[in-house]
């Protein structure tokens, strides 16, 4: 049971995590031990997003609110971003090699897969395209400081950008595989 | 703790409702841990947590009181 402590929220574990773990070595594991140590993360991990932005959301001043609690992960959020783009980064980079490179034996390897993916129902394509443009917002998310704060009973609105560098390069893969996809589709638009 | 809860209340709590409660008090300063003995960590109600607990428990006595009194006129 003690890998769910890992779901815990990272401050509240360093100062429970200890005290927990020993409780669970003492205990039997059970399912409902197991559940219930489940639905301990979850509740802990609501409390903070409710205690974060219940009370700005209807305070008439106090600190900044930030938009979205991304900016704490923006490592992890790159990192779902590429896997989310990489099997269409994957594709358009394969396709490249054999389709415009002309690499050897590279379009008989690939035909199959091209061949399966005709059959295949419009929403895999749909996903393989709409891929990297979501890949690339979730990426964005944590370089984006957008803060709504009140002072003086007007609303202001600021906007900061940083970088990171690993989300960087997965907004550059991105941009590469969108710009390619839609090269591609509007060629074919075109030539219809 | 666990087993307190269970002897007096009749509740078994789990580990992680445990937990999540001791936090929330100890966040709200109802309750406070004390030094590490050995590996137990005891805790104990601060002063604005025996007047909440005082509170409660005169709320819920109230509430026994009137029903018990209703039920035995019935």
């Amino acid at each position: 049971m003690k890998p769910i402590l890992r779901l815990y929220p990272s401050a509240w574990r360093r100062r429970y995590g200890e005290e927990l773990s020993d409780l669970i070595d003492a205990m039997p594991s059970t399912p409902a031990t197991t559940l219930d140590l489940l639905r301990g993360a979850a509740a802990l991990h609501m409390r903070g997003l409710v205690d974060r932005i219940a009370p700005r959301l209807v305070s008439a001043g106090g600190p900044p609110m930030p938009t979205h609690s991304l900016q704490r992960h923006p490592t992890a959020t790159a990192l779902v971003a590429a896997l989310i783009a990489a099997p269409t980064a994957i594709f358009v980079t394969v396709s490249f090699l054999a389709y415009q490179l002309e690499l050897p034996g590279m379009q008989a390897w690939l035909q199959p897969f091209m061949d399966g993916l005709q059959q295949a129902p419009r929403i895999v394509d749909l996903l393989l395209v709409g891929a990297p443009f979501l890949a690339f917002l979730i990426a964005a998310l944590p370089l984006i400081g957008l803060r709504l704060e009140r002072i003086d009973g007007e609303l202001r609105v600021t906007l900061g950008l940083r970088a990171r560098t690993l989300n960087v390069i997965v907004l550059g893969v991105c941009l590469v595989v969108g710009g390619f996809l839609v090269n591609y589709f509007l060629a074919e638009f075109l030539v219809r | 703790m666990l087993l307190d809860v269970a002897n007096f209340a009749g509740v078994r709590l789990g580990p992680g409702t445990l937990y999540g409660a001791l936090s929330r008090l100890e966040e709200d300063g109802l309750v406070e841990a004390l030094p590490l003995e050995g590996r137990r960590r005891p805790y104990r109600l601060t002063d604005a947590g025996l007047a909440a607990l005082r509170g409660r428990l005169t709320g819920l006595n109230a509430a026994v009181s009137i029903g018990l009194a209703r039920v035995a006129n019935r």
